[in-house]
């Protein structure tokens, strides 16, 4: 088989167009499959912002402010502060904590808090049984101080306060 | 010849059989053209195809994201951004009989499976869904449930319970502030509140995707509802209504009536619920209206000193009609009296001094004679003297009867009182920072600066002092109005109003609390006029919402009254 120098020439342009072609078709290949990544991506987004929203949701609707107030009223007592825990400036704020040096003269007091009562927090109540928590003392004694050293040991320890819940209940 | 006849005939059947051969050749060139075509054809629509793939295929990522993302329905938020509406896909319990095919659609009989359900679902009737389950007739079993309910139901094992999910209307508060929001009915527009008045924008897909904003703060919010649900529980009161109103800019920060609904499930309790009291509902308003008589008064120069005294001894008649005060306070009272002992005598004589003509444009200028001005639908017409006022009509009206309008037109008449004399229409929509609202002057500045005053008097030494929370400088005026019945006036049946505004040395906040029939009982002291029961409301609620709205108590702080307290003789109040 003799070549000659056009057949060649053609030839060589066709493996050329193959060439090119075949780079051509694997570019686009990697394109596309670059794309279904990226729409993969976009979904689990839109996948994650919607569990998202979900929770956000849910965290609001737990924390809403009707549950917020039962829970004060139960639990906590908290009221607003009153006039007096408010500091009126910087000047009231140094004057309540800066120890008089000796022999110093007695500071000019322009304005002062009065003095906070002390703590008078309402007693935790038990939901269950309707006492005081600190009133709640398990049979047989206070509860001994946890000793054991691993963690494995200390969430295996069965705690008898739940018998004692239960049979506040029955009385 | 023979022989030429055969020549003849041989070569006709050569040139035949070249024919045959030729016609054959035509015939398998054609059709391997054919095939050629083909194929080709097949290429170029291969080379197209991955044109195609390669150019026009993915539209831009961007809009599928967004396009995902797009609630089905805008989300409604507060001032601060705290979620109050949104769409949440939520699971409903669908019943589908023919999940199975052929035959009986489910798998353990109707009884059976409806006694599973009500261990789920403790309010259903076994019966009534053993009938619902036996008539394979498929329908929604319930609208909403939870995923560990659901996950229960699926523990049954019956293909025929489906859980398709829903995009639903969540309203994270519950009922709170349920009368501004509203609630979307099945047909997925809005009813009632801002959900009938933003339904366009919420559904539209140019603007669903931004939350539309409300005036409201959820936290104050939920220390009015609070605080207006103890005090209608410990006055026994029918209802209550409160509002909290930015003076300067008139947003509305909270808004509530009492008895409230659930806009997550309205049902035939809730339905009765709806209507809202302190926009739609009208009354005679009673005594909350003697400052804007008397601050029509100062305005126009009738009443330029404040120690002058009024008879108040008997009671003032007119044209037949008799003016009564609740008890005698003496002799006399000048004005700064008239209000903390809330005299109806005194401040009718001030009203006919300031005359028909002028109370009435002061009350037109404040819009008492139009719907209040506010997004809301539900939106009372105020019961207005038709025509010229009568004598009697304007004496009646300065003390705040024979003029019914809603609580919302007193609340800003009040925002007007105090804020510097400009009137201001109450909107449920976040004003920006610093933007000027546009108002309509009033009352002068100077009428206002008096009127602050006399406010805060009230509720140092007279009806108010139950609301006198230490360090808020709060001033306001109670009012406590009998309701008309059956041919005058019901003595047992008052509107009870507290209105009020703080701090009064610079007004930031118009406060109303407002009860409806409120009974005498031990916690109100027996007594069930507004100094016992909506001013201490008022007096609660201000310290829960004053530190959040910017406003911190400061015991060494007031308005200057120095000038008007000598005027008051004994303040003792009712």
């Amino acid at each position: 088989m003799n070549l000659t120098r056009d057949r060649l020439h053609s030839f060589g342009w066709a493996v050329c167009l193959v060439v090119c072609g075949a780079l051509f078709a694997a570019l686009t290949f990697r394109v596309n499959a670059v794309k279904s990544q990226v729409r993969l991506a976009e979904r689990q987004i839109v996948a994650l912002k919607q569990d998202k929203m979900l929770l956000d949701t849910e965290f609001e609707t737990r924390a809403n402010q009707y549950q917020l107030r039962s829970l004060n009223d139960l639990e906590f007592g908290y009221q607003a502060p009153a006039a007096g825990q408010y500091i009126e400036g910087e000047r009231q704020l140094a004057a309540l904590g800066k120890p008089r040096g000796p022999g110093a003269p007695a500071p000019i007091m322009v304005a002062n808090a009065d003095p906070l009562p002390t703590a008078n927090f309402p007693a935790m109540i038990s939901p269950l049984t309707g006492k005081a928590m600190a009133a709640e003392i398990p049979k047989g004694g206070a509860k001994k101080i946890a000793v054991s050293t691993s963690l494995r040991d200390r969430l295996s320890r069965v705690d008898p306060r739940p018998a004692v819940l239960a049979s506040a209940l029955r009385e | 010849m023979t022989s030429i006849t055969v020549s003849t005939a041989i070569a006709t059947g050569r040139v035949e059989l070249a024919n045959v051969r030729r016609t054959a050749l035509l015939t398998a060139q054609f059709r391997a053209l054919w095939v050629i075509g083909g194929f080709a054809m097949i290429a170029l629509v291969a080379l197209l195809r991955i044109a195609f793939l390669g150019v026009a295929q993915p539209a831009s990522p961007g809009d599928d994201l967004a396009s995902a993302l797009l609630p089905a329905r805008g989300d409604i938020v507060d001032r601060n951004g705290v979620p109050l509406a949104r769409a949440f896909p939520g699971i409903a319990l669908w019943y589908d009989p023919t999940a199975m095919g052929e035959g009986a659609p489910l798998v353990h009989g109707p009884r059976a499976v409806a006694e599973a359900l009500v261990r789920v679902f403790p309010d259903l009737d076994v019966g009534a869904l053993t009938a619902r389950l036996a008539s394979g007739k498929p329908g929604y079993l319930r609208r909403r449930i939870l995923p560990e309910e659901a996950n229960r139901i699926r523990d049954i094992g019956e293909p025929a319970l489906e859980f398709p999910h829903e995009t639903e209307r969540f309203y994270p508060q519950g009922a709170m502030a349920a009368h501004v929001l509203g609630y979307v009915a099945s047909d997925g527009h809005g009813r009632v509140g801002m959900e009938e008045v933003f339904d366009k924008k919420l559904t539209d897909a140019a603007t669903r995707g931004a939350p539309a904003v409300l005036s409201l703060d959820t936290r104050v919010q939920g220390a009015l509802e609070d605080e207006l649900s103890k005090g209608m529980a410990s006055s026994n009161a029918k209802g209550a209504a409160g509002i909290v109103l930015d003076v300067e800019t008139g947003e509305v920060l909270a808004l509530a009536s009492l008895p409230t609904f659930n806009p997550n499930l309205i049902d035939q309790g809730g339905a009765g619920n709806i209507f809202n009291r302190f926009t739609n509902q009208v009354y005679e308003l009673g005594s909350v209206m003697k400052p804007i008589t008397v601050a029509s008064a100062i305005d126009n120069g009738v009443a330029t000193d404040m120690a002058r005294r009024y008879p108040a001894g008997a009671p003032l008649r007119i044209d037949g009609f008799e003016i009564h005060d609740h008890e005698n306070f003496g002799g006399s009272l000048n004005i700064p009296e008239a209000l903390i002992h809330s005299s109806n005598i005194v401040t009718a004589q001030i009203g006919d001094q300031v005359g028909g003509e002028r109370l009435r444009a002061t009350m037109i200028s404040l819009g008492f004679n139009q719907r209040p001005y506010i997004e809301l639908p539900a939106r009372g017409f105020p019961l207005w003297p038709k025509g010229e006022w009568a004598r009697i009509t304007t004496m009646t009206v300065s003390y705040g009867h024979g003029l019914a309008v809603t609580p919302l037109h007193l609340a800003c008449a009040y925002a007007a009182l105090v804020n510097g004399g400009i009137w201001r229409p109450a909107t449920l929509e976040k004003v920006a920072p610093g933007v000027a609202v546009p108002g309509r002057r009033v009352w002068k500045a100077s009428t206002s600066a008096r009127m602050r005053q006399l406010l805060r008097l009230i509720v140092e030494d007279g009806t108010g002092r139950k609301a006198n929370a230490v360090g808020y400088r709060i001033g306001g005026k109670t009012g406590s109005a009998e309701k008309p019945g059956n041919g005058g006036y019901n003595k047992t049946s008052v509107v009870a109003t507290f209105a009020a505004a703080f701090p009064m040395d610079h007004p930031r906040y118009v406060i109303i609390a407002m009860l409806d029939e409120p009974q005498g009982t031990v916690a109100t002291s027996g007594q069930r006029t507004a100094a016992w029961n909506a001013a201490p409301i008022v007096g609660r609620v201000v310290p829960r919402i004053g530190p959040l709205l910017g406003v911190m108590p400061d015991a060494a702080r007031d308005i200057d009254i120095s000038d008007l307290a000598p005027l008051v003789g004994n303040g003792n109040g009712e």
